[in-house]
């Protein structure tokens, strides 16, 4: 999944855009000073619960809505005040907004025919594109007569026929039931590379922007919390915002008891945790300690390491066919989630509820959180 | 409660279902007070005039009956090119009402779906408001503007624009201003309901493929209602048609229109297989293209 984006730095990236704030009524910041680079060939997600501003910066990229603040360049050109119907840009619309009216290849020529393109020139490119997506013989149809799937198609195809500098994504699998979305992922994102268009996604499932994206930024209130490729937002949330909202996760809490040069100790309510570090905190400050719940470990015996282990009760047990999911209580009462692989887990076959266990993990499977 | 439905179902017959009783009244109700006037008319067209009365259609020679048709009043309708002359007339004057009323009331009732929500509910009763006076009354207030010395002659004579009063009432002009003054609301409701309804995310489609915003008017917006123009241009032009109060206030003796003819044939011919005639055939002018044209729709759709 990475791209061989290049430097942002090296050269003027495809889009810029540079302290962007939409405010509504005068106070209600929807997106505030907003900056990000991105790159040619990259596929940029922007993650975000609802109402967080992903959808209002993507429409201010698109001309439906005017920045109140900032500037957005593309391709080293002022586009801020440009009208949509004069950008060079393509957006797939949430819920696809086919024309019902028309035909799919009347769809797919819409923005052909608008370029004052050649009669043949564009009957050649809207086959291209009707080939490209795999609906050739549903040329003729209307939109309502298509599955969700097909529709979805469609839209994609009328979104990269004009070939644009920068194709827009909104919600592109939200309408799509479970099963399709996994499988539609990987024929868009083949699609998208098959054409080498650049790509802003906007999304609110974090697997969707985890498997598309070569780059994403987590959105909440307006701004970024943290702009990063997937396995490093992941990896190395930088709050316990992302951490929260980027797959499941256990926090503890606790004050920093000591600072070493490699590590700290912080002192939770189960135990004292030694995390590696290379950031100096002050002693006594409250911080988070994350830790994946399938970078944890469980067993009956206490393991032989001094630290980073605690012991608890099991209360729940979900067996979901490759993993088994844990829910263990600990002795503050905090509950902690422990998934464990079944092939590893052979040897806790006999665990149950109300077993005592402890559960352990690795130095580097903790991750800091100063806010 | 309960005993109750079921003491009802039981006395119901086994034919009678809430289902059928369902559909079935929309039925009724269309054939006792559309359907059955309709073939009154067309047995009184097909029936002799006696003095004040029309004559009976079946007489009874012992116990055969005998059905006697008269078809002389729509020989006679055919005959006569007059009747030809106002019914081509009164659909044309129905054709341009209706055009007008297209014209001013797209933009009208496009404006008003646009309109900050808190305004379209003012906006709506605005076009409702002339329905809470007499219509008559309305015709008629019309006259005293068009006369010529009407208010509109004498302001424009008083500015100087023109030296001797225009002659507007007893027109076409002043016919079809009635006309589209009458009927612009039944115009505009329906776009109006039909606009409203419109997916702006269409509009931004249109926009994001690079298309003008004057040409996604035609090309997504006028498309996208024509639901709305049809049902609008319907309810202007059926009833234009047939219209007897506006040209006989404002139309002056030299506009036909067919609402005339009738009243005519009904009230000083005292003519009534004439004027069933007259009807029968103004029926089937509208409804034959109505029934044409929802056939091709019905057929494009499949």
């Amino acid at each position: 999944m990475e791209n061989a984006s290049k430097s942002p730095l090296a050269n003027e990236p495809l889009l810029r855009i540079e302290g962007v704030s939409k405010i509504y009524d005068g106070h209600i910041k929807a997106v505030d000073q907003v900056t990000l680079n991105v790159a040619s060939g990259e596929i940029f997600a922007l993650l975000g619960g609802s109402g967080c501003g992903k959808s209002t910066l993507l429409r201010m990229l698109a001309g439906f809505e005017t920045p109140s603040q900032g500037r957005i360049y593309l391709g080293g050109t002022d586009i801020t005040e440009l009208p949509a119907y004069q950008r060079p840009i393509n957006m797939m619309f949430q819920s696809y907004a086919l024309f019902p009216h028309l035909s799919v290849s009347d769809n797919i020529a819409f923005g052909l025919r608008r370029d004052g393109m050649a009669k043949e020139a564009i009957a050649e490119r809207v086959e291209a594109m009707l080939k490209l997506v795999q609906l050739s013989q549903y040329a003729k149809r209307k939109p309502h007569q298509l599955s969700g799937g097909q529709q979805q198609r469609v839209a994609l195809a009328r979104s990269i026929a004009k070939q644009p500098k920068l194709l827009l994504l909104d919600e592109p699998l939200g309408a799509l039931d479970k099963k399709l979305r996994v499988s539609t992922q990987i024929e868009l994102v083949n699609i998208i590379e098959e054409v080498g268009v650049t790509c802003v996604l906007v999304t609110h499932d974090q697997e969707e922007a985890m498997t598309m994206a070569t780059r994403m930024a987590v959105m909440s209130a307006g701004s970024f919390l943290q702009v990063g490729s997937p396995k490093a937002i992941y990896q190395q949330p930088n709050s316990r915002q992302v951490a929260d909202f980027i797959g499941s996760v256990n926090i503890f809490d606790g004050p920093v008891k000591e600072n070493h040069t490699h590590y700290l100790l912080v002192q939770c309510a189960d135990a004292l945790l030694r995390v590696p570090s290379i950031q100096a905190c002050h002693d006594g400050i409250a911080v988070g300690v994350a830790i994946r719940p399938e970078k944890m470990a469980l067993s009956r015996k206490k393991p032989t390491a001094k630290i980073n282990h605690v012991s608890g009760v099991i209360t729940e047990m979900t067996y979901f066919g490759a993993h088994t999911s844990y829910h263990v209580k600990l002795a503050s009462g905090k509950v902690l989630q422990v998934q464990v692989q079944s092939q590893a887990d052979e040897d806790n076959a006999d665990l149950s509820w109300g077993d005592q266990v402890y559960v352990s993990w690795g130095d580097s499977a903790m991750v800091l959180l100063t806010q | 409660m309960a005993s109750l439905m079921q003491s009802l179902k039981r006395s119901m017959p086994a034919w009678l279902t809430g289902r059928r009783l369902v559909i079935g009244l929309p039925y009724a109700w269309f054939l006792i007070l559309a359907f059955l006037p309709v073939l009154i008319v067309l047995k009184i067209s097909l029936s002799e005039m006696q003095t004040t009365a029309v004559s009976g259609m079946v007489s009874w020679q012992g116990a055969w009956p005998s059905i006697k048709l008269d078809v002389s009043s729509y020989l006679f309708l055919a005959s006569d090119e007059l009747y030809l002359a106002t019914y081509l007339s009164s659909i044309s004057y129905a054709f341009y009402t209706t055009v007008i009323c297209l014209g001013l009331g797209y933009p009208f009732a496009y404006f008003m779906a646009r309109a900050p929500k808190k305004w379209q509910a003012l906006l709506v009763m605005l076009i409702m408001l002339p329905f809470w006076t007499s219509f008559l009354l309305r015709i008629y207030a019309w006259k005293t503007l068009l006369v010529n010395n009407g208010l509109i002659n004498n302001a424009l004579l008083a500015i100087g624009w023109i030296d001797s009063p225009i002659e507007m009432l007893n027109t076409p002009f002043s016919l079809m201003i009635g006309m589209v003054y009458s009927y612009l609301p039944f115009m505009i409701l329906p776009l109006y309901a039909n606009l409203s309804k419109l997916d702006g995310r269409y509009l931004e489609a249109a926009a994001d493929l690079g298309c003008h915003p004057f040409k996604t008017f035609w090309l997504i917006t006028v498309p996208l209602s024509k639901a709305g123009i049809v049902a609008g241009c319907m309810l202007v032009f059926i009833p234009a048609v047939g219209e007897y109060v506006i040209p006989e206030l404002l139309g002056g003796p030299n506009t036909l229109m067919i609402g005339r003819v009738l009243w005519d044939e009904f009230f000083s011919n005292n003519d009534w297989p004439m004027a069933g005639a007259v009807t029968i055939v103004m029926l089937l002018l509208i409804m034959l293209p109505l029934a044409i044209y929802n056939k091709l729709q019905s057929e494009g759709r499949a």
